[in-house]
């Protein structure tokens, strides 16, 4: 990109546009958030509950190991799911009577 | 603004869309699909061999065969008895014949045995860990409990409970001893 003029005049065909790249970097970030979030929740309750005193008895994962962190993750997505969707009626909630209130 | 790559935050997880992971710049189209397969078969394989099914096949086995080793060992003790009446009218190659059917015999009932208790064994405390979530010594006391009840069910309640009692009892101490920490 560096042979365009200016900074700011990207409209030319093919090139990227900058609110998009925006963003996706903000989409990545909120990604890679949730996945951090999830893999820190789930290995301490399936996983290593009293980090101090943990022994890990074989690198593979055991059985109840696995189905444990199956549960953890579809529990941890509708939770997420059922929160955002709380929160965007509370939202559309608050934009609808002009954020009276709370 | 370049979208932040794995190595200037090296801690996060990269996480990337699936069509899009950084593979060596030579790879065509149909490798990719090739490790999509691959990576595809490994999965399954992986939950093959973590599955409940097999572990009670390789349990029955591995029962089976101990079964027949120590029944195999045992028949070392076994004696023909001189005077009975198959010793006097068979031949010598007849008696040979008979002596290993008996053997055989004794080891496939005995190896049949062994893997009906450690097929049982295996399958109640996958079920039983698969249902818990959970890896910890109750698995292994609850399903000896189980086993041994199952195994000993018809001999009356008594009998079911005692043997579950002690099945436990001894499948709660292997266990144990395998999960006791090294000594390094």
């Amino acid at each position: 990109m560096s042979f365009l003029f200016g900074g700011g005049n990207r409209s030319v065909e093919g090139s990227v546009d900058p609110a998009k790249i925006e963003m996706a970097v903000a989409e990545l970030d909120m990604i890679t958030d949730v996945f951090n979030r999830l893999v820190n929740s789930c290995h301490t309750k399936c996983i290593a509950s009293t980090p101090n005193n943990h022994r890990y008895v074989e690198g593979d994962l055991l059985k109840g190991e696995s189905v444990c962190i199956d549960r953890c993750t579809a529990k941890f997505f509708e939770v997420n799911k059922k929160v955002g969707e709380r929160m965007s009626a509370m939202g559309s909630a608050a934009q609808a009577s002009g954020s009276f209130g709370r | 603004m370049a979208l932040p790559m794995p190595t200037t935050m090296p801690l996060l997880a990269p996480i990337y869309l699936p069509g899009q992971e950084p593979l060596p710049p030579g790879t065509s189209d149909w490798e990719k699909q090739e490790m999509q397969t691959a990576l595809k078969y490994q999965k399954y394989l992986g939950m093959a061999m973590e599955s409940c099914p097999l572990k009670v096949t390789l349990s029955g086995g591995a029962g089976f065969a101990l079964g027949g080793f120590f029944s195999l060992m045992s028949a070392t003790f076994a004696y023909e008895d001189p005077l009975s009446r198959a010793s006097t009218q068979l031949s010598t190659r007849a008696q040979t014949m008979f002596v290993f059917k008996e053997m055989g015999r004794n080891m496939w009932s005995s190896g049949k045995g062994f893997a009906k208790v450690g097929a049982i064994y295996s399958g109640v405390e996958c079920c039983i860990e698969g249902y818990r979530a959970k890896n910890d010594i109750t698995n292994a006391v609850s399903a000896g409990f189980l086993s041994g009840a199952i195994l000993a069910r018809s001999s009356g309640l008594k009998a079911a409970i005692g043997g579950g009692v002690a099945f436990a009892a001894f499948s709660g101490a292997i266990d144990l001893y395998l999960r006791k920490e090294p000594s390094e």
